[in-house]
C-alpha cells in the first residue's frame, strides 16, 4: 500500500493570513514626518540576513526547511544553539555552557524573545557593528559561532558577518589632548581612506616627528589599568558545575577570548592621523558613506583641556552585577564609547548614568525628557555621587539654577531644541551650553525622542561622548535602528527574567481582565462612528466597574495603586467619580508633585490616575499595582514602560509569589482585545506572561459599585454620546505623533509646556496675551 | 483573588451546545463501554473465561467490587434492600450508578426472593469462573509457557523498540509519512472501518479524517485499545470467532513481559488473530511458524481503562521532546514525520532544524485545531503527555505555562458563545395588553426566552409550550 494524500483540509498557509491580519490592524504612531533628511546610514545597514532564506524550500507544514543546509554534530547534545540562514539563532538556556554562550550572543545579536528555556536572538547589521565595535573580531566571531552550533553553521550566515563586520570597527575617531585623531589598527584601511578626496581635505599635517615614512602617527598603547566602579559587591566567581560536560574546544575558545580582550589593551599597535577639527562632521560622514564608519571614543583621562570636576561615587553606592557589565562595555578599554544600555525599568538606570558620569570626572549633561525626571535624576546625583547642590543644575522653564560653570547640568530635550524665542536668561544659558564641550552626555529613555529633535540636540550640544540609556529599544516604527549611528552601538541588554529571578526587578503578575460590555454600548458601539468607538469602550460600565473593585481590593491589602488612562475624558471621570486625584497634560508642575509626594507619603492616598504624561520617569518606588483602562493602540513600547512604573524592586514581601501587579482592563469583542495582544508582544517576548481573567470572584459581594443599574448606565452612556470629538482622543505628548488627524488645533493652549515643564513660562504667557489681553499689560509686550 | 472564571464557565456552557459540535467526535470507549453493548449472550460465553472474568472484576468500580466479594459465597438471592443497605444513605448516587453497572455487564441479576422480594445473585457463569480465577482450580486459566527454553531469547528492551516500531508504522501511514514502509491491507481496512481514514474521492487513496487526527493525540494505551475494539467489531467479517480473540486478548494483557508463551494448541483462527498482533507490535515473533511468542508492553494491561495511568507504559513512550514557552513558541525536539506531524495539528511551524522544529501556537492555528473536531483539552493532554523533562523540572506545579493553556481553553470557549435554545415564537397579538399577560406569565414562569415590545412577538421554552398555550386559551376565553 502506499502513503495516503495529506488531508484535504491541513492548516493552509497561516503565516500569510497573519501577516494580513497586522496589516490591518497596525496603526501609525509617533511618526516622524521629516525622518530621513539626510540621514547618514551605512549602506551596509540596509543588509538583512532574512533575505538569505527567501529561496528555501518550506515542507509539507509550510515550514522553514533547513534540514539540508546543515550537518548535525555527533556531540550536539552538549552544544547550545542552533544557526538558521536567516539570521535567528536559538539558544538553549539550560545548556551547561548557557552563560558563556549567552555573552557572546548578547554581544554579536539582538535577542528576540527571551522566556524560560529557549531563547532566540537574531543577527543584524547593526548588532554586528555593536559586536565589532566592543571588540569583537570577524574571525573570532564566525568560529565561535561554529564552535557553539548544535550543527554547522550556514554559509550564508557565514557571508553576511564578514561582509558587515569586515568593514565596521575598524576605525576610531578618538579625541585626546583636545585633537581628533582617527585611529584604526589596521594601516592599509587608513591609506584606503586617505585616497579619498574628502577625507584627504580634512586631514591636518603638522610636522611632527613621531610620524612614520608612510606619514602615519604610530603609537603602542600602553597597558591600561582595569577600570573600577564604585564599591564593588563581594566578586563571587563561578566555577563550573562539575560533571557536566562542555566540549573542550567551547572552553578553550572562551577563555581565549576573554584573554584576548585584555591583550589587546596591552600591546595593539595602532596608526592614526590627525583631523582638522572643524571638519569632524565632514569626515564622519565621508566614512560612513565608504562603510567605514568612525566609531568615537573619548581618550578622557588624556583630555587635559577639559578641565576634571571634583565629583565620585559615595561608598555607599553598590553597583548590582549587570550595571557593573555594562559599564564595563562602555569602558572597555580605558576610554568612554558612545552607545546605549538597556535595561528594564526599576533596574537602576540612573545609577548607571550617574556611574558613567563619575568615571569620566569632565562635565556631564543630562538630559530627560519631563521636568518630573529632571528633580529625580537631581535626587539621584545627590544620592549616589559626591556632588551637592553647586555643582548639579537643572536648566527647566521652572527651576533656573544658575548654570553657568556648573559640573552637571540636567535639562529636558525640548528645552534645548526649542526653537521659539526664549527668556533672556534662558537664552544665555543656551549659548554658555553650546559653548562648552562636554565629557559626557546622558540621554534618558533615548528611546523617546524623534530621530530630527535628536539630531537637532547633537548638533546644538558638543559632548565627546554619548550615553543612551532606555529600557525599551524599540519602536512601532522601526526608526530605531537610526539610534545606532546617531549615538552609537547598543553596549548591553539586560535579561528581564534573568533579574526577576535575582530579585532586582519586581516579580509582576501580568493580567489582562476582560471587561464584557453592556449591550448598550455594544449596540452604540457597533453603529457609531471610528472615532467614537474608543471612547465607548473606554467608558464601558462593566470596565468602571472592574476597575474600582480592583481599587478597592488593593487599597484594603495596603497596596499603592497608578490607574492610567490615555483618553483624558476617561482619566477625568474616572477619578472624579471615584474621588481620586490624577494628573495629566495641562496639571501644573507643582500640582503634581505634589500629589506625587502624597501618594509616597500620605497613608491616604493610595490610588492616583494618571495619563500618559507618566508613561515614562514617573519615579514611583511606592508603587505596586498598575490598572491600565485606556491606552494608546497596539504600542508595544508604552506597554513596557508602563510595567516599568511597577518594576523597582519591592522591600520585603518576598513570601509571596508575586509583589506586583499589572493589570490591563480591555473591553471584550473590540478593538482592544487585538491591541492588547498586540501590545503584550514584547513583554511576552522577554519572558513575561498575560493571565487572562474573564471573571474576578468576589465581585458580587460589592454591592455599593457605582454603575450597577440600567439608569445609571444609560445615563453614562449620553454623557459618552455627547463627548465631542476631542474627547475621543488620545492625550498628545509633545515628541510623538505628528498629525493624527482630528482638530489638534483646538488644544493647543498651554499644551506643550505644561505637559514637559518644557516651555518657559514668559512664552507661554506671550502665546496667551496674543489673544485677548487687558490692552493696559499691552505695553509689557516685547 | 484573581480568580479566572475558567472553571465555572466552562462548565455552564457545556451541556447545551457540546451536543452540536462533539457529533463527529471519536469516541473512546472504555472496556466496560464496550462490554455493555454486547449481547447478553455474548456476555454469557465470555463469562466461561476466568481471564475474562477476572478482568472485568478488576475494572468494575470499587462499590461495585465489594458488592460481587460479599456475595461471591451466598448462594441464594440477596434483597436489594440489604444491598442498598450496606452503603451509608449518602453514597445513594453511587450506589444507584453501580447497581446499574452490574446489571448492565450482567454480572449480577435480578431474581425475586421466596417473599416476592428483589434480590440480586450473581450470574452462575460469572460467579463460577470468578471463583476460579481468584482461587485457583479448575483448568489452568492463563497461557501455557511448558517450552523449551528459546535458542534466542528477546529481552525487554528489544521487545520494547519492536512494539512501539510496529506501532508507529500504523501511526506514520495515518498521517501519511513517506519514510516508512506500507502497512497490510488488513490494518488499512480497520482504520478506515474505524473511520479513523477514509477513501478519497478522487483516486480512492486513504486519507486521514478528523477522527483519526483525535486518535493520533491519545496517549498510547488508549490508542491500542481503540483500535483493538475497531478490529474487534470486523473480526466476525473475517471469519474469526469474536468470543476467542476477546478471551486470547485477556489472557494476553494477564501474561509477563519478556517471557515466551507457547503457540500450540491455539486454533487455526486464533493464529490467524496472533499474527495481526504481530503486524501492530502487540506480540512478537520472529518466525511466522516460531511456535512461541512473546507479548510486547503494548497487550499489557490493555484492557484497564485509561484514566488510570499505569506508569507501566511510560518507559515505552518516547522520552518528552516538546517545550512551550510562556510566549506561545513550540519547540520540538525531534526528526520523526509523525512527532511533527502531530505538532502541525495545532502549531503554525515556522522553521526545521535538523533535530529541532520551532512553532508558535496561535489563534488561527488553534482554531484550525478545534475545527478539525480536536479539543483544547486533546492538545493540552498531548502537550502535557509529551513535555520536555527541563519543563518538568520546574519547581512550578504546572508543567505548561499556564497562561498558554488557559489561552487554549479560552480559544475553545471563544467557539462557543452562541447557546442554543429550541423555542416557539408567538406573535400577532391583537392588543399590547394581550402581549403583556402572556409575557408576564412566562416570565413568572421563567420560561421566556426573547420577546420584542414594539412587534409584539416573544419566544418561549419549546417544552412549555403546552403550558403557556393552555394558559393563553384560559385567557382568552375568560376574557
Amino acid at each position: 500500500m502506499g502513503p495516503p494524500k495529506r488531508p484535504n483540509y491541513k492548516p493552509e498557509k497561516a503565516s500569510k493570513k497573519r501577516k494580513k491580519d497586522e496589516e490591518e490592524t497596525w496603526i501609525p504612531e509617533e511618526e516622524d514626518t521629516t525622518e530621513n533628511e539626510g540621514a547618514a546610514v551605512p549602506e551596509a545597514a540596509a543588509r538583512n540576513a532574512e533575505k538569505n532564506d527567501e529561496k528555501i524550500q518550506e515542507d509539507e507544514f509550510g515550514a522553514k526547511d533547513y534540514r539540508s543546509q546543515m550537518i548535525l554534530k555527533p556531540d550536539n547534545v552538549s552544544r547550545p544553539l542552533w544557526v538558521a540562514p536567516n539570521g535567528h539563532i536559538f539558544l538553549e538556556s539550560f545548556s551547561p555552557v548557557y552563560k558563556h554562550a549567552h555573552d557572546f550572543l548578547i554581544a554579536i545579536s539582538e535577542p528576540v524573545c527571551r522566556p524560560e528555556h529557549i531563547h532566540e536572538y537574531k543577527l543584524t547589521a547593526y548588532s554586528l557593528y555593536a559586536a565589532v565595535s566592543v571588540g569583537l573580531q570577524t574571525n573570532d566571531i564566525v568560529e565561535y559561532l561554529k564552535r557553539l552550533s548544535k550543527t554547522t553553521v550556514p554559509e550564508g550566515i557565514i557571508e553576511f558577518i564578514k561582509l558587515c563586520t569586515l568593514s565596521y570597527g575598524k576605525v576610531k575617531l578618538v579625541l585626546k589632548h583636545n585633537k581628533y585623531f582617527v585611529e584604526s589598527p589596521f594601516p592599509e584601511i587608513l591609506q584606503k581612506l586617505l585616497k579619498d578626496p574628502v577625507i584627504q581635505e580634512c586631514r591636518l599635517r603638522r610636522t611632527v616627528e613621531a610620524e612614520g615614512e608612510d606619514g602615519f602617527i604610530t603609537q603602542v598603547q600602553d597597558k591600561k589599568s582595569a577600570l573600577t566602579f564604585g564599591a564593588k559587591p563581594s566578586t563571587s566567581t563561578e566555577t563550573n558545575s562539575e560533571g557536566t560536560a562542555i566540549p573542550d574546544d567551547i572552553t578553550n575558545f572562551y577563555e581565549k577570548m576573554d584573554n584576548e580582550e585584555d591583550e589587546e589593551e596591552s600591546n595593539l599597535e595602532t596608526v592614526s592621523f590627525e583631523v582638522n577639527q572643524e571638519k569632524i562632521e565632514v569626515i564622519q560622514k565621508r566614512c560612513i558613506e565608504l562603510e567605514y564608519p568612525l566609531l568615537a571614543e573619548y581618550d578622557f583621562r588624556n583630555d587635559t583641556v577639559n578641565a576634571d570636576i571634583n565629583i565620585d561615587l559615595r561608598p555607599s553606592a553598590v553597583l548590582r552585577p549587570y550595571q557593573e557589565k555594562s559599564l564595563r562595555k562602555m569602558f572597555g578599554n580605558g576610554r568612554a564609547r558612545s552607545g546605549v544600555i538597556v535595561l528594564p525599568c526599576g533596574a537602576g538606570k540612573s545609577l548607571v548614568g550617574v556611574t558613567a558620569c563619575c568615571t569620566v570626572r569632565k562635565r556631564a549633561l543630562v538630559l530627560c525628557n519631563s521636568g518630573v525626571s529632571v528633580e529625580q535624576w537631581k535626587q539621584q546625583f545627590k544620592m549616589w555621587s559626591t556632588a551637592d547642590d553647586s555643582m548639579i543644575c537643572r536648566f527647566t522653564s521652572e527651576a533656573k539654577d544658575k548654570p553657568m560653570g556648573c559640573s552637571v547640568l540636567v535639562t529636558t530635550y525640548s528645552m534645548i531644541t526649542h526653537t521659539q524665542k526664549r527668556s533672556w536668561e534662558a537664552e544665555q544659558t543656551m549659548k554658555w551650553l553650546q559653548e562648552q564641550e562636554w565629557g559626557i552626555m546622558v540621554l534618558d529613555e533615548v528611546h523617546t525622542i524623534p530621530a530630527k529633535m535628536f539630531r537637532r540636540v547633537l548638533t546644538l550640544v558638543q559632548s565627546h561622548c554619548k550615553l543612551g540609556l532606555t529600557a525599551t529599544l524599540l519602536r512601532e516604527d522601526d526608526k530605531i535602528a537610526d539610534l545606532n549611528f546617531l549615538i552609537g552601538p547598543k553596549l548591553y541588554e539586560a535579561n528581564w527574567l534573568e533579574l526577576q529571578k535575582k530579585g532586582f526587578i519586581a516579580r509582576v503578575q501580568c493580567a489582562e481582565v476582560w471587561c464584557p460590555m453592556t449591550p448598550e454600548f455594544y449596540r452604540e458601539y457597533l453603529v457609531c462612528r471610528t472615532s467614537k468607538r474608543l471612547l465607548l469602550y473606554v467608558m464601558n460600565p462593566n470596565k468602571y466597574r472592574l476597575t474600582q473593585y480592583l481599587i478597592r481590593y488593593h487599597e484594603r491589602r495596603g497596596d499603592k495603586t497608578i490607574v492610567f488612562s490615555d483618553n483624558v475624558f476617561a482619566l477625568k471621570h474616572y477619578a472624579i467619580k471615584m474621588n481620586k486625584p490624577y494628573i495629566y497634560g495641562p496639571t501644573t508642575q507643582s500640582e503634581r508633585i505634589q500629589i506625587l509626594q502624597n501618594f509616597k507619603f500620605n497613608p491616604k492616598v493610595n490610588t492616583i490616575f494618571v495619563s500618559k504624561v507618566a508613561d515614562t520617569s514617573f519615579d514611583l518606588p511606592e508603587a505596586n499595582v498598575l490598572i491600565q483602562i485606556s491606552s494608546h493602540g497596539g504600542s508595544r513600547r508604552q506597554e513596557a514602560q508602563r510595567l516599568g512604573r511597577i518594576l523597582r524592586a519591592k522591600k520585603g514581601a518576598i513570601a509571596e509569589e508575586y509583589n506586583a501587579f499589572f493589570y490591563t482592563l480591555v473591553s471584550q469583542d473590540t478593538m482592544e482585545m487585538a491591541y492588547s495582544r498586540k501590545r503584550q508582544r514584547f513583554l511576552v517576548n522577554q519572558g513575561y506572561s498575560y493571565k487572562v481573567i474573564t471573571k474576578l470572584s468576589g465581585m458580587d459581594s460589592e454591592t455599593d459599585l457605582h454603575y450597577k443599574t440600567r439608569e445609571e448606565q444609560g445615563q453614562l452612556l449620553q454623557q459618552v454620546l455627547a463627548a465631542s470629538d476631542i474627547d475621543c482622543e488620545d492625550e498628545r505628548v509633545p515628541g510623538e505623533g505628528g498629525p493624527r488627524g482630528g482638530p489638534g488645533g483646538n488644544r493647543r493652549v498651554g499644551h506643550m509646556g505644561s505637559m514637559s515643564g518644557a516651555d518657559d513660562a514668559v512664552y507661554y504667557e506671550f502665546k496667551k496675551s496674543n489673544v485677548n489681553k487687558h490692552p493696559l499689560f499691552k505695553k509689557f509686550r516685547y | 483573588m484573581a480568580n479566572n472564571g475558567l472553571g465555572s464557565s466552562k462548565q455552564s456552557g457545556k451541556p447545551e451546545n457540546s451536543a452540536l459540535i462533539t457529533q463527529t467526535n471519536l469516541e473512546c470507549k472504555n472496556l466496560y463501554d464496550y462490554l455493555k453493548t454486547r449481547p447478553r449472550t455474548v456476555l454469557e460465553k465470555l463469562y466461561n473465561h476466568p481471564a475474562i472474568c477476572l478482568a472485568v472484576y478488576r475494572e468494575l468500580p470499587e462499590l461495585a467490587r465489594q458488592y460481587v466479594i460479599r456475595i461471591l459465597f451466598v448462594e441464594q438471592p440477596v434483597p436489594q434492600a440489604v444491598v442498598a443497605s450496606w452503603g451509608s444513605q449518602s453514597f445513594s448516587k453511587e450506589h444507584t450508578y453501580v447497581t446499574k453497572v452490574l446489571s448492565e455487564l450482567n454480572v449480577w441479576v435480578e431474581d425475586s426472593l421466596p417473599g416476592g422480594l428483589l434480590g440480586w445473585v450473581l450470574a452462575p457463569t460469572f460467579k463460577k469462573n470468578l471463583k476460579v480465577a481468584l482461587m485457583g482450580g479448575g483448568k489452568p486459566w492463563s497461557m501455557s509457557s511448558a517450552l523449551e527454553p528459546d535458542k534466542n531469547p528477546r529481552e525487554i528492551g528489544f521487545l520494547d523498540s519492536y512494539s512501539s516500531e510496529r506501532w508507529e508504522c500504523v501511526l506514520h501511514y495515518m498521517v501519511g509519512s513517506q519514510q516508512q514502509e506500507g502497512i497490510s491491507a488488513d490494518a488499512v481496512r480497520i482504520l478506515l472501518h474505524a473511520g479513523l481514514m477514509k477513501r478519497d474521492e478522487e483516486d480512492g487513496s486513504p486519507v486521514i479524517t478528523r477522527q483519526g487526527f483525535q486518535f493520533l493525540l491519545l496517549d498510547r494505551q488508549a490508542q491500542v485499545w481503540h483500535f483493538l475494539l475497531q478490529y474487534l467489531d470486523t473480526v466476525e467479517q473475517r471469519g474469526l470467532d469474536l468470543i476467542e480473540c476477546l478471551t486470547f486478548l485477556f489472557q494476553l494483557s494477564f501474561s509477563t513481559l519478556g517471557k515466551d508463551y507457547s503457540t500450540e494448541g491455539l486454533s487455526s483462527g486464533l493464529l490467524i488473530f496472533l499474527q495481526h498482533l504481530r503486524e501492530f507490535g502487540l506480540v512478537y515473533q520472529r518466525k511466522r511458524k516460531a511456535g512461541r511468542f512473546y507479548p510486547t508492553r503494548l497487550a499489557l494491561n490493555i484492557t484497564s481503562s485509561q484514566n488510570k495511568n499505569i506508569p507501566i507504559l511510560e518507559e515505552d513512550t518516547p522520552k518528552g521532546y516538546i517545550v512551550v514557552e510562556t510566549n506561545y513558541r513550540v519547540y520540538a525536539y525531534t526528526d520523526s514525520n509523525l512527532q511533527v506531524a502531530l505538532i502541525a495539528l495545532f502549531t503554525e511551524l515556522m522553521y526545521r532544524f535538523p533535530n529541532l522544529v520551532v512553532g508558535v501556537i496561535t489563534r488561527d492555528s488553534v482554531r484550525q485545531a478545534l475545527r478539525g473536531g480536536i479539543t483544547a483539552d486533546q492538545i493540552i493532554g498531548y502537550l502535557k503527555q509529551h513535555a520536555h523533562q527541563k519543563m518538568l523540572a520546574l519547581e512550578a506545579k504546572q508543567i505548561l505555562p499556564p497562561t498558554v493553556v488557559d489561552q487554549i481553553k479560552l480559544w475553545e470557549l471563544e467557539r462557543n458563545r452562541l447557546t442554543y435554545n429550541e423555542g416557539v415564537l408567538y406573535s400577532q397579538f391583537l392588543s399590547q395588553a394581550d402581549f403583556n399577560v402572556l409575557k408576564e406569565y412566562a416570565q413568572s414562569n421563567g420560561v421566556l426566552i426573547w420577546c420584542n415590545k414594539e412587534k409584539r412577538t416573544l419566544v418561549i421554552h419549546k417544552n412549555a409550550h403546552d403550558d403557556v398555550k393552555k394558559f393563553w386559551k384560559k385567557y382568552s376565553k375568560g376574557s
